[in-house]
């Protein structure tokens, strides 16, 4: 019964996704046009001293990954507040419908979104002369699924919690831009001072990139790979947790 | 007789307001409806009807006290009540870029109906409904009152013993509204017992078989519309007057004499509760004209549910809702 909800669930809201045409802007225009326009800043960059990679692209595009599965599920807790807004969501949880399956259904439509996002990144990346390994790229897909359910469990649960618009924007940009910044997406934490690379090294999304990076060069033995997979490991398990909690208690 | 569809035994929610301050919206209430019935929450908008009917529909958790409904324990068996309960909120609930129909085939599967049960049941209540001239346009462009119809047919959908209506008719059109009384009036005679709340006398005067008046989550009377009105002997006449002074001048003034039983202001009228209107009428306008305290306006009526309210809360109910 609950991998039947869990289909129902997923269906409606993957039907009801692609019927949205701003969607496709939303989610797909935006990494594209950062490693459009971004990208080529870096090139510049690429050649001072210090920077850890040669090649922008090769720096860059690994990060962008992470910073997209950072954005784009740590966003989608406003599609879920307008379902509260409409009452779908109390509509469905009158209904006998599993609270775990309401849960992961609306979590891996994100993960699927997520999927396709990245992969139109890696093909773009691809025509900028991106060269990536293929067993760690793959290693790089469920790092880059963890993050996300770590990240859409984390808005969604927000989303219950603040019901209003404009309290779950300001929460999330304050959660979400120094996560990002410290994380090293747009230019190496080394360049910072230590304050700033200390306040880095408790930043999960810092091993993210590292990792990231590594797996695409095909170092999958690099350090930072176990790092990454244990932290995303246990937040994804442990954010999930408290989202289903959240489906089960929903005040809204 | 048979056991009620809900009891109510000392439910109580609290929330947690501003600062430390704690709301109580709904205060140890207890409460029996019986199979069959509609049954009416009536109150101003803040008074627990909705947190009520919230906690008695398994979508929040009672602070304390104890339900059943439809025979299941509200605390530990909220899976069994879903299953037998419909549920139709203030918002409705359906998906906007979705049809009418697909919404009705998702809450059909999630009530685990197979997909041709769904479809077949589907079909019958569009047809009943008369809901196929837009069944298939996203909900997104349906009128206020076809939206409410498309609520109440997934309200149904699992053909519910219970059925829960939040407001069922605020913000609709006169014309949608009598449909939407109608339909749930239908439903009743089919054997469906209905919980409603409102904040339209009118409604609960029309509609109920018995209601509870709910003011600051506290049930203040329960009877039958007709009952309750019978609360309060004879008739009411209204003055109105210009000014606050005024009005406590004839106040004073009616106390003193023997034609009236009660007196009760609110803002700028005097409501006198008299035995027969039609005889003390002449009299007391002969007693304000000497005193020259005549009313600005005079209303003689047969008490309402409003005057039942305004009676044993000390507010009317339209002023409790502007002080919202």
């Amino acid at each position: 019964m609950m991998l039947r909800d869990t289909y129902l669930i997923m269906t409606n809201e993957i039907k009801v996704t692609f019927r949205n045409p701003f969607w496709i802007f939303h989610g797909l225009v935006q990494p594209v046009i950062y490693l459009v326009l971004f990208g080529p800043l870096l090139n510049g960059v690429a050649e001072a001293r210090g920077f850890p990679s040669a090649n922008a692209i090769q720096f860059f595009a690994p990060g962008l990954l992470i910073m997209n599965a950072l954005f784009s599920a740590g966003f989608v807790g406003f599609s879920l507040q307008d379902k509260v807004e409409c009452g779908f969501l109390e509509r469905l949880r009158v209904t006998p419908v599993s609270r775990i399956a309401l849960a992961m259904g609306l979590i891996l439509v994100s993960s699927i979104e997520l999927l396709c996002q990245s992969g139109a990144l890696v093909l773009c990346a691809l025509l900028f002369g991106l060269r990536f390994d293929v067993w760690g790229g793959l290693l790089l897909v469920v790092l880059i699924l963890l993050i996300g359910i770590t990240m859409a469990s984390t808005s969604f649960t927000l989303a219950l919690l603040t019901r209003e618009g404009g309290v779950l924007a300001g929460v999330t940009n304050t959660l979400v831009l120094p996560l990002l910044i410290l994380s090293g997406v747009m230019l190496p934490v080394t360049f910072g001072p230590p304050l700033i690379q200390a306040l880095a090294r408790v930043d999960p999304f810092l091993y993210a990139v590292n990792a990231a990076r590594a797996l695409m060069s095909g170092a999958i033995l690099d350090a930072a790979v176990p790092a990454a997979f244990v932290i995303f490991a246990v937040l994804s398990v442990v954010m999930l947790a408290v989202f289903i909690r959240g489906m089960r208690e929903a005040v809204a | 007789m048979a056991a009620p569809i809900i009891r109510i035994e000392k439910l109580a929610k609290r929330f947690a307001g501003r600062g430390k301050k704690i709301v109580e919206a709904v205060r140890e209430i207890n409460l029996e409806v019986e199979k069959g019935e509609i049954f009416g929450l009536l109150g101003p908008n803040g008074a627990g009807k909705t947190t009520t009917m919230r906690m008695l529909c398994t979508l929040l958790v009672p602070t304390s006290g104890k339900a059943t409904v439809t025979g299941f324990d509200l605390t530990t068996q909220a899976r069994e009540i879903r299953r037998h309960i419909g549920y139709v909120g203030q918002k409705g609930g359906m998906e906007q870029v979705a049809t009418g129909r697909e919404n009705l085939m998702l809450h059909a599967q999630l009530y685990r109906m197979s997909k041709a049960d769904a479809e077949r049941r589907i079909d019958d209540l569009i047809e009943r409904l008369d809901l196929a001239s837009f069944a298939d346009r996203k909900t997104a462009t349906y009128s206020g009152g076809q939206r409410r119809i498309f609520d109440l047919a997934s309200g149904v959908i699992n053909m519910p013993e219970l059925l829960f209506l939040d407001e069922p008719t605020t913000g609709l059109d006169p014309q949608s509204r009598a449909r939407v009384r109608s339909e749930v009036r239908a439903l009743n005679e089919q054997g469906t017992t209905i919980f409603l709340t409102t904040h339209y006398l009118e409604e609960a005067d029309a509609l109920c078989n018995r209601v509870a008046i709910v003011d600051r989550g506290k049930i203040v009377a329960l009877g039958s519309p007709a009952d309750l009105k019978k609360q309060i002997a004879g008739d009411i006449i209204t003055l109105g007057f210009d000014d606050e002074g005024d009005v406590g001048a004839a106040s004073s003034l009616m106390q003193g004499t023997e034609l009236v039983i009660e007196t009760q202001r609110a803002d700028g009228s005097l409501h006198l509760y008299v035995d027969r209107g039609d005889h003390a009428l002449p009299e007391i306008m002969r007693i304000l004209g000497q005193a020259q305290q005549a009313p600005k306006t005079v209303h003689l009526s047969r008490p309402s549910l409003d005057d039942v309210f305004l009676k044993l809360t000390g507010h009317s109910l339209s002023e409790a809702e502007t002080a919202e």
